[in-house]
């Protein structure tokens, strides 16, 4: 994996001070948490719905969700710092990170698609 | 009193913090889209003051959605589900129990609200994600052509969310506003 500086070519852009510090993969990190945080939310309903896991309740008026969507922030939370710890001082190869992170919403999103239960 | 906390809380919960979270949003495509053919070196687009407002806004953004998540979800909604004591008809006051209980606004619960209780959370962390990436890439950003395109893409998704959950809500609170 190159190193900020070294094998990727920099442009006038990139060289500026602003930028010297920041290799991509504080900002690849932060894209791919947020995609694996709404897979969690999206796996925790779904679960849910199945009656394969019911998330516990936090909080009694709200319910389940309080659980489910506490989970799914703590996930989010667990694989941001796990993958900014991993990644930040990286540059790397952006475009399987963005796709992960699309296709992990998509499915996230669609788990959250009422109708889709009714198919389980 | 003409207004109850619980119908206030509503109104912030939609209309300011929701309203604010999708005009910022929408500002922030449009920000993106009017700058796409800016140069790299575009003094105009790099300047530290263009850039740190794109960033501020993204973050007003992510803030504003996790206040309009939080309210709805702790303030909003468990007015919204509170079950009627037993032996009660009047149901207006109790909107869960009484989109369900006709058949032609039980939808109203079953699609639109459900949809309402899990989607904002995939929309606030995409919003956060955006506003850690305007806050820390302010340059690159607009001159890593991949960064700025999945930038798009995720505020796309946010927006799309977002408007979608709006329009949910709206139908909700016009047949059985949380009084």
């Amino acid at each position: 994996m190159a190193t900020h500086g070294e094998e990727m070519p920099r442009t006038e852009v990139a060289s500026d001070a602003a930028d010297a510090g920041h290799p991509n993969g504080g900002s690849l990190a932060a894209f791919l948490a947020a995609g694996i945080g709404s897979f969690a939310m999206g796996a925790f309903v779904i679960l849910n719905a199945a009656g394969i896991f019911a998330a516990p309740s936090f909080y009694g008026p709200v319910g389940g969700l309080s659980g489910r969507s506490t989970l799914a922030v703590v996930v989010w939370l667990a694989a941001w710092v796990w993958l900014h710890r991993r990644w930040r001082g990286r540059e790397m190869e952006a475009r399987n990170v963005y796709l992960a992170t699309l296709a992990l919403t998509a499915l996230g999103v669609l788990a959250t698609f009422p109708p889709l239960w009714e198919l389980l | 009193m003409l207004f109850s906390f619980d119908s206030l809380a509503t109104m912030f919960h939609g209309i300011a913090a929701g309203g604010l979270a999708l005009m910022g949003l929408f500002a922030a495509l449009f920000w993106l889209y009017a700058t796409r053919s800016a140069a790299a070196d575009d003094a105009r687009v790099l300047g530290a003051t263009p850039q740190q407002a794109f960033a501020f806004l993204t973050v007003l953004v992510a803030a504003a959605l996790w206040v309009t998540v939080l309210g709805g979800t702790y303030i909003v909604f468990p007015t919204y589900r509170t079950p009627p004591p037993e032996g009660v008809v009047a149901l207006m006051d109790f909107p869960r129990a009484y989109l369900l209980s006709d058949a032609g606004t039980a939808w109203l619960h079953a699609f639109a609200m459900e949809s309402k209780e899990h989607m904002p959370w995939i929309a606030s962390m995409l919003a956060t994600s955006v506003a850690f990436v305007a806050t820390r890439e302010r340059r690159r950003l607009w001159a890593d052509h991949g960064m700025r395109g999945m930038t798009v893409a995720v505020l796309a998704v946010v927006f799309g969310l977002v408007s979608f959950i709006a329009l949910m809500g709206v139908l909700v609170n016009k047949v059985a506003p949380v009084q």
